[in-house]
Parts: C-alpha cells; structure tokens; sequence
C-alpha cells in the first residue's frame, strides 16, 4: 500500500523554483533512497514533503490522505517524522530531554518507548544525562534518530544520515537504519553516500536539476552504468 | 579608608537592586529567546504591573479590606494580596498585547518586532499617565528604620530582605519550572533550535503563550518590588530600569536565562558600589559602559553560546 507519495510537486525558496514536478512513492514497510548530484532538490524535497516549504504546484499525500498544505507539527501527527541534515538535535538539552521532546505530542506515559529506543542505540542509554552539545557526530545523528522515533512513526525521513560521519560510524548507522526498518518502519532517506544507501533500498530515484530522472529498485540503480559514472563515483 | 568602609553597606544595596534587574533581566532573556527579539517595552511592562498592584490595592482598601503590616514589614496581608491579584492581571494583559500586535508580526524581522515593542513601550507609558497621571504615587506610607546586622557594620531594611527572598524564590521556580516540566523543557528546546521545535511536534504557539505569561508575572513582580523599595511609583519606574536590564542581560548572555541573574546582580553591585567613587548620577553610565565593553570584549556574554 502506499504510504506516502508526491504527485507532479513544485516548490522552491521566495519565488526561486527548485524543484519541477517530481513524483515520488514510499509503500508501507520499505527503504526509499533518493540520489543525485548536489543541488539536485533532495533535501528541498524533503523540505516541501514536511510542510517546511510550501508546494506551489502538485499534491502530496501521506496515507491516502492530503497533506500539501499542513505545517510540520500538523504532519508529525500523522505518523510521519523527520531528520534535518543539519541542527537536527537540541543541542543544550540533555540526550534524555532530545528524546522525551520527541515525544512532546504523545500524552500518555513513553517510558516503554524510550527504552525501545535505548535498545536501538544503547550507547545513548548510559550518556542519557549528557548534553548534547558535547557530543560527537554520530552520538548526535543517533539522538537525531532516536527522537524521531519516539513518536513510533510510520514513514521516518532521513536527510543525508552518514553525512560527515567516520566510516564505521557510517557502518553502524545504515545498520540502525535496517533493524528500524525491520520493526515495522518505512524509510525514505537522502544519500550522498549512496552505494550504501542504495544496497538496503527497496527502491531508489535518481533526481537532476530539480527533476526526476531515473526510479528503479536499489539494486539496479546500483548496477546501472550510467548511474554508476554520474552520481556514484565510477 | 573612609571610602573602603562603606562598600559592604553598598553591596547591600547592590544585591537589592540586582534582585530587581535579575527578575526583569530574565523576563528580557526568556522573550528573546523564544520570540527572536529585544522587548524594549519590557520597562513599561513592570510599569503597568506597579500601577495594577496599586489600582487593586487602592480596590482593596475601599472595600475595607484592612492591610495590617506582617511583623517587622511595613506591609501587610491585604497588600500582598492585591500584588498576586495584579500579578496575573499583568499577564493577562501581556497576553493580549501579543495577540493584538506581536502575533500579527511573529513572521516580521527582528527589527520590525523591536520596533513595535518601543510603540508598545509608549503606549503603557501614557496608558498609565491617563489613568494615574505624571505624579509619584506613594507605595508604601509608613517610614521603616533600618536593621543593623551586628558584626558585619551593614544596615538593611525589613522590606529589603523580603524583596530579596522573592527574586530568590521566583529564580528558584523557574529554575524548577524550566528543568523539570515538560512546558519548560520545550521552551528550553525551541530557544535552542525553533525550526527542529517545529519539526518535532511542538507546539509552538503555546510555547509562545506561556513565555508571555511567564513574561508578564516576572515583569510585574519586578516592577512592584521596585515599588516597593523606592516607596513611589512614577510612570517612568520601569522605563528608567531598561537600560540597566539591557545591561544585565547582555553581560550575562542575550537568551539565556541564568546569564540574566549573573548579569543582574553584577550590573545592580556596580551600579551602587560606584557611587562610592562618583557621584549617584552617573549609575546609568556605569551600566552602559559595562555593556558596551562586554560587546567589544566578548558579544555573547559571560554564559552565552558562542555561535
């Protein structure tokens, strides 16, 4: 069934169009990478699907139901949650706190939930009291994660996940993504790390110049030649 | 020497006044950090709160309401009173304030928003003048005698002590109210990162209710305490005070609440204490030199983030 899909969307920052009727679909349950050069419109995409950016034209929908128009707090309600690029974690609050603001919508008792969440990334469990300021990049990607998660949402947008991670880190993390995944949770994740990206993917969409290039399942877009030499580095 | 002697009696004073730009200072720094600007009618606010205390009082006293001063207090029960009734009339009216201006703005610039506060600023001011007009009124007609406090040489007013255990006590509740509750904790949040607030879930608009009100109740407590120390209320009470805040605030660090009580006491300390060296009239002078050095030397403040 689908769960979340764009149909013919535009949008852009003051008047400057970024994005040129894309199209895209994530099915309940599955792993969505989007790819492309910089500047391509991933993360505006993302921006626009979010309600952080309005749709000029075209129409999105999440669960059937139309959500073109509603702010973010209106769509985290939904079941929909969302991981910026950058700046995605409170920095002055402690790992705790990140994750208990995740759970500012739910009013009924998420400690069951938060221990879910330690189990998933248990290094945040024994550094729950640190601010996260201090903390390095992927500590921060995983609090990032974990708060999103707190609200048990059904699709989780990841805006370039590894970027500026360390390899390994790299590694745990796209590993967090699969066993995310496996509890139930449809991912739709912006990579520059794409090859990786793309091995855990359902599916994938290749997008150029604000528009829609190329959909194919992760696994062919991966051994697509011309894919290959254009946006995943030969 | 002579000079020397006088100084811990000065630092009394300073811990006096600085109760009372701590209160405003925190008020200054909480609306900032969540709105995006300097509410310059943050003076006239603790006006307003001054003047409501008395209008309530006056109330009060008509319908017979008798105010028998507590102890060694040279006020009482009914004054007290009429305080916390005017304390939630203040937020109230700070509330509408937004509603009727600053919420049609909430997407403006900050300059645009600091502008419009100076209007607002101007408008309490007279608002106040029309109702009580340009004459001190007196807060407190009983003349109180000073305590010595044996041993350290130093002289501090009943009055005095209680105005500093409310500003400790109020710092402590927000302290509380900001760690522990859910409401402070996202307040806390969307000052650190407004966008990812949103993005989160939070709501947003009730953040911004509660910074008001939260706001408002501190502004009028300052103002009323300032009443109280100074026995008068004039319609400039809080407007003469603004600078010194802007002072505390940026020496503590714009936006960060406990900045406000570093910066406050600091700024309330010197104040007094220079008055040993030059004359009185030139606190204001001391204040504004404290802050223009703190933006030369270090912008974000003594416990501001750097960015």
């Amino acid at each position: 069934m689908s769960l979340l899909k764009t149909e013919d969307v535009t949008s852009g920052y003051g008047g400057m169009e970024i994005l040129h009727d894309v199209s895209i679909e994530v099915r309940e349950g599955e792993i969505v990478t989007i790819i492309g050069p910089n500047g391509a419109g991933k993360s505006t995409l993302m921006k626009t699907i979010f309600g952080l950016l309005k749709a000029t034209a075209g129409r999105i929908t999440f669960a059937e139901e139309d959500i073109t128009c509603l702010p973010p707090d209106r769509i985290v309600r939904r079941g929909m949650a969302y991981v910026p690029q950058v700046e995605n974690v409170f920095t002055s609050l402690t790992v705790h706190e990140n994750l208990e603001m995740g759970a500012f919508i739910v009013t009924t008792d998420c400690t069951c939930r938060m221990e879910e969440v330690y189990d998933l990334f248990p290094i945040l469990r024994a550094r729950r009291k640190q601010r996260v300021g201090k903390m390095s990049g992927g500590e921060c990607q995983m609090v990032a994660m974990g708060r999103a998660l707190m609200l048990n949402p059904r699709l989780l947008m990841l805006d370039e996940p590894s970027a500026a991670l360390a390899p390994n880190l790299t590694a745990t993390i796209f590993d967090r993504i699969t066993a995310i995944n496996e509890s139930g949770v449809a991912l739709l994740i912006v990579e520059q790390n794409a090859k990786e990206s793309l091995r855990l993917s359902d599916r994938g969409y290749v997008l150029a110049g604000g528009r829609n290039r190329l959909e194919d399942t992760g696994r062919n877009l991966l051994a697509n030649e011309e894919v290959g030499q254009l946006y995943l580095g030969g | 020497m002579d000079i020397l002697a006088r100084i811990p009696q000065l630092l009394v004073y300073g811990v006096i006044s600085g109760s009372i730009l701590t209160l405003g200072g925190i008020g200054v720094s909480l609306t900032y950090s969540i709105l995006g600007f300097s509410n310059f009618a943050y003076g006239d606010m603790m006006a307003l709160g001054a003047y409501i205390a008395l209008g309530v009082f006056t109330l009060f006293a008509s319908w017979g309401i008798a105010d028998h001063p507590f102890g060694a207090l040279s006020f009482g029960f009914g004054f007290v009173l009429a305080c916390i009734v005017a304390i939630g009339l203040t937020a109230v009216a700070v509330v509408l304030i937004d509603r009727v201006l600053f919420k049609r703005l909430r997407r403006s610039s900050p300059v645009i928003l600091m502008m419009s506060s100076i209007g607002v600023a101007l408008a309490l001011r007279n608002i106040i003048q029309f109702f009580w007009g340009p004459q001190p009124h007196y807060y407190i007609e009983k003349i109180q005698i000073a305590v010595v406090v044996p041993g350290l040489g130093i002289r501090i007013k009943p009055d005095q002590v209680f105005i500093i255990l409310v500003a400790v006590l109020l710092v402590v509740l927000l302290h509380t109210f900001l760690k522990y509750t859910k409401m402070g904790k996202a307040m806390r949040a969307m000052a650190d990162n407004s966008a990812l607030a949103r993005v989160t879930g939070i709501n947003t608009n009730r953040v911004i209710l509660w910074t008001w009100v939260i706001g408002g109740m501190l502004a009028a407590t300052a103002g009323i305490l300032a009443g109280i120390e100074n026995k008068f209320v004039t319609p400039e009470l809080g407007w003469q005070m603004l600078l010194s805040i802007f002072a505390a605030v940026v020496l503590g660090g714009i936006g960060n609440p406990y900045g406000a009580i570093v910066g406050g006491m600091a700024i309330g300390i010197s104040e007094e204490v220079s008055t040993a060296f030059i004359s009185t009239g030139y606190k204001p002078a001391v204040a504004f030199i404290i802050m223009i050095l703190m933006l030369l030397v270090r912008p974000t403040g003594l416990l501001g983030k750097r960015r």
